[in-house]
């Protein structure tokens, strides 16, 4: 789906390199409870969360339906005021719109104007940065390059695709080359081909010095991509740190190996059991579904015409 | 008819006009008072919730957050976000409200009547209407649908998480949508003049029988010479046009329905034919100079008021006929300058019979001209009041003198307008308990005749503010409000500003039959206006009810913007200038309403959760 595009893609001069000690993200204390007409309280959407997200790092919200992870993005956007605590983004309030001039959105369901096509759909946003017209008309030119839209860029959105819409928005979350990057579910409504390219651009944009936060409730995609995650269940922070860290089974040894005998196999049990180990599984590894349907996609395109091979 | 609406020079409004205060200084007193109004009872609610200090805090960073993002409020963004808002009116099918207006233009010939005694006034304020109808309820639902729609379907998102501030928000839609309906409006205007100026050209057929001489009827009168009918009517030719079109070839009609025709005469062959021209004078833009008006009573002494008889619409002053009482008008400016070719007077004054008399031979009056240095006076002439109509006299350069036929003619500049081009006019009625309705506008000089077509578009510039304000209101409630209800909102507002004099009447209580509860028991007790309430519960309840409603009625009335006021239909359509000044008065009384409504806009969408 992206095309790498180093235009589209730079950081901005003099931006900052990951340091991974720059904080761009700070909560405190944050809470958010959502209340009737009369002033009731309905929900306790947010309990005293605390987070910090690092210049250069991919940082996953993670959690059930419900857990707080749109609201604390919301929050973060200034698009929700918080009940208590504070959401702090470059050392700004939420609140202050100066802190978007560096940040680009992307809303769960890609919330663009229909009637307008990708071009003006991209200048649009790009007059909302103040840009001067030929920045807009070649990033615009280059973010529809890098989503792959070159051919349905006059098309009324209307009548894009899921994923075409999903392309556009991410095209449009990238118009002000931001030093961070909120995404919410940002794989929902796309193909494996398309999920496989946000997360290569995810980590592309993370090796550029650019901050990624993003929120998602397909795990797979979060361990993907993520370098730090944090666990939202019922508005309260459950679990944060490393992904590689936090996965680890500290009493679990894996070896992975290849072109053993059985022979060479049954030694190695051998020695498990000589040392008081337990085996728990020697066998075969499977591929992921994902990694399968990459490579007949990409077998299929550079051999075109091939018929599949049915196994009964 | 006569436009009796007076305006002060534009400055003298502004600043201070007479015993008033200068409109400038009641805005910002309002606009003060509403200010310290709306801090108080903010104040009061967040303390409630937060405490003094947290609501001092609250209410001094809403403020600065307003003010600031006036201040740094870019004109690109405004300009992305407007063009959007366009766009999205077309996408909305906004088009299709101009579809209707041509409808209504392509119809409209079924149902008005071109036989009326001023076509073009009906013609002249249905297009208008009709424009002005259309246009505010376009703005109406583009301006309270808009932002809602936009909450609703989270596009909001987009926007607001872009560095873009509220206020950028609010002016980029307001200037939007105002900007499709002024394009409307604009094309709606050229439309309609279009219309009513082909609905109006006719001519009429004129032969030489039309022209030759009657013979008289049984009764002895001589049947005028009258062209052939179209449109309902017919002009009379004078005997006076007939022989100058015999020997200059050239002729006017008499005016009938506001209007005249040229006459040409062309020989070919032996044989004469007579063309008639399109009708002149039909569509006018009249320049008035105004006089002050005194009054003198039956006994020939200075007044300060004629007589009042009865509730005959009290804003004339009634003086009687066949006695010294008179209505004097002062004008100033008479020079040779302004008038080259002598004065023309126009006068529509109101009759009042205290006997039927025959109903319809009109009551006679006279014109006296005087100067008022030297008393010098003269009799202009004898009249007849047209009522409903403007009459219209003209005061040549040199006067015939009727004193002394014979004697040298009287110079109008030279003896009867003072050196300071002051002149005096007096009307006085010549019948005998018979009376004359006078105001201050019913008399005045014509200084000039503007441009029709320009002082159209002076009426289109009205109906544009008026639809500025309702997208400005618009816009406002629909920042905190879900889309019907801003609808509604708004076109309260609206109704409200067509009945702000009411409303204050209202509010005064000044209104005939009571408030809204005391109307109410009226209604249900089916008793008239003026009857007086019976003593008991229900009704004291009423009244203290009305008592109470009468503090919000008054603070509305004093807000909502006269939207009736600013519409200048009534001077296009009987045919007077819009003068600079009024215009002027009109779009800074607009711009007085838009910039708060503006704010309050840029505040609520501010203090507002975008998402849910």
């Amino acid at each position: 789906m992206m095309q790498s595009q180093a235009v589209a893609l730079e950081a901005p001069p003099g931006a900052a390199q990951p340091t991974g000690t720059d904080v761009i993200i700070e909560t405190r204390n944050l809470s958010k409870i959502y209340r009737d007409f009369w002033g009731r309280q309905k929900v306790r959407a947010l309990k005293a969360l605390d987070l910090e997200v690092r210049r250069g790092e991919i940082f996953g919200l993670l959690g059930p339906n419900g857990s707080g992870k749109t609201t604390t993005i919301k929050l973060l956007l200034g698009l929700l005021f918080p009940t208590s605590g504070q959401a702090l983004v470059f050392g700004k309030d939420a609140s202050d719109v100066t802190k978007n001039e560096r940040i680009g959105y992307l809303p769960e369901e890609s919330y663009l104007y229909r009637f307008l096509n990708a071009e003006e759909t991209l200048d649009f946003y790009g007059r909302l940065f103040d840009m001067p017209p030929e920045v807009r008309r070649q990033r615009t030119a280059d973010l529809i390059h890098l989503v792959k839209l070159d051919w349905a860029k006059r098309r009324q959105l209307k009548e894009y695709s899921k994923g075409m819409t999903r392309r556009i928005g991410l095209a449009q979350a990238l118009i002000n080359d931001p030093e961070l990057i909120v995404l919410d579910e940002p794989t929902t409504g796309l193909d494996p081909i398309g999920c496989r390219e946000m997360k290569d651009l995810i980590l592309e944009l993370r090796d550029r010095g650019k901050t990624v936060l993003m929120c998602s409730h397909l795990l797979a995609d979060v361990q993907d991509v993520c370098d730090r995650i944090a666990i939202l269940h019922q508005g309260e922070l459950k679990e944060l740190g490393r992904v590689d860290s936090l996965l680890k089974i500290r009493d679990v040894t894996e070896i992975r190996a290849s072109g053993l005998s059985d022979a060479a196999k049954e030694e190695i049990k051998s020695v498990i059991a000589r040392h008081s180990g337990q085996l728990v599984s020697m066998d075969n590894p499977t591929s992921t579904l994902e990694e399968l349907f990459l490579s007949i996609v990409q077998d299929s395109e550079a051999r075109p015409g091939r018929r599949a091979r049915v196994e009964q | 008819m006569i436009i009796e609406n007076e305006y002060p020079p534009y400055f003298e409004w502004l600043l201070a006009a007479g015993i008033n205060p200068g409109a400038l200084w009641i805005w910002l007193l309002t606009v003060f008072c509403l200010l310290v109004v709306g801090l108080l009872a903010s104040f009061i609610v967040l303390t409630a919730r937060h405490g003094p200090a947290k609501a001092g805090d609250l209410i001094f960073k809403a403020l600065a957050g307003v003010a600031n993002d006036v201040v740094h409020t870019s004109p690109r963004r405004v300009y992305a976000l407007a063009r959007l808002a366009v766009q999205e009116a077309i996408r909305r099918r906004v088009l299709v409200g101009f579809m209707l207006f041509i409808l209504i233009l392509l119809f409209a010939g079924w149902f008005l009547d071109p036989g009326r005694t001023d076509p073009a006034k009906l013609y002249l304020s249905f297009v208008i209407n009709a424009t002005s109808y259309l246009v505010l309820f376009l703005a109406l639902v583009l301006s309270a649908f808009s932002l809602p729609a936009d909450l609703q379907n989270k596009t909001i998102y987009t926007i607001v998480t872009k560095p873009v501030r509220p206020a950028e928000v609010v002016l980029g839609r307001t200037l939007g949508f105002a900007a499709v309906c002024t394009g409307l409006l604009v094309v709606m205007g050229v439309l309609s003049y279009a219309f009513v100026v082909r609905t109006l050209d006719h001519t009429h057929s004129l032969t030489a029988d039309d022209l030759a001489p009657k013979a008289p009827t049984e009764n002895g009168t001589v049947p005028p010479n009258r062209t052939g009918t179209t449109a309902r009517h017919r002009h009379e030719v004078k005997s006076d046009q007939i022989k100058r079109l015999a020997e200059e070839g050239q002729a006017v009609t008499e005016t009938e329905q506001g209007h005249y025709h040229e006459i040409t005469a062309v020989t070919r062959d032996g044989v004469t034919e007579y063309r008639l021209g399109p009708p002149l004078g039909q569509l006018k833009a009249r320049v008035p100079v105004r006089g002050t008006l005194s009054f003198r009573d039956r006994g020939g002494k200075p007044a300060e008021k004629g007589i009042n008889v009865g509730n005959e619409w009290m804003y004339h002053s009634y003086i009687e006929g066949g006695t010294p009482a008179a209505g004097i008008w002062r004008f100033s400016g008479v020079t040779r300058d302004h008038f080259p070719n002598g004065v023309v007077l126009e006068m529509a004054i109101r009759v009042f019979r205290s006997f039927k008399g025959v109903v319809d031979q009109p009551i006679l009056g006279s014109i006296t001209l005087r100067n008022p240095d030297t008393r010098v006076e003269h009799l202009l002439e004898n009249f007849q009041a047209k009522e409903y109509a403007v009459d219209q006299h003209l005061v040549p350069l040199e006067l015939d003198n009727l004193e002394d036929p014979q004697g040298p003619k009287i110079d109008l500049f030279g003896e009867l307008v003072s050196s300071d081009g002051e002149l005096e006019v007096e009307i006085r009625c010549l019948e005998r308990a018979q009376f004359y309705g006078l105001a201050q506008p019913s008399v005045y000089l014509l200084r000039r005749e503007g441009t029709p077509w320009v002082n159209f578009a002076k009426g289109y510039v009205a109906i544009w503010l008026q639809m500025v304000l309702v997208t400005a209101f618009g816009v406002m409630w629909s920042t905190f409000l879900n889309g019907p209800v801003a609808l509604l909102a708004t076109l309260g507002s609206m109704v409200g500003g067509f009945f702000v004099t009411f409303l204050q009447s209202l509010a005064l209580n000044r209104s005939l039959g009571g408030g809204t509860f005391e109307s109410l028991i009226r209604i249900g007790q089916q008793k008239n206006l003026t009857e007086q309430l019976e003593q008991n519960f229900t009704s004291a309840v009423a009244v203290g009810l009305d008592k109470v409603t009468r503090i919000p009625l008054f603070v509305v009335s004093r807000v909502l913007p006269n939207l009736r006021e600013l519409n200048d239909v009534q001077y296009v359509a009987d045919g007077y200038d819009i003068s600079a000044d009024l215009l002027a008065i009109h779009l800074t009384t607009g711009l007085g309403y838009f910039i708060p409504v503006l704010l309050l806009g840029f505040l609520f969408f501010k203090l507002r959760e975008v998402a849910k």
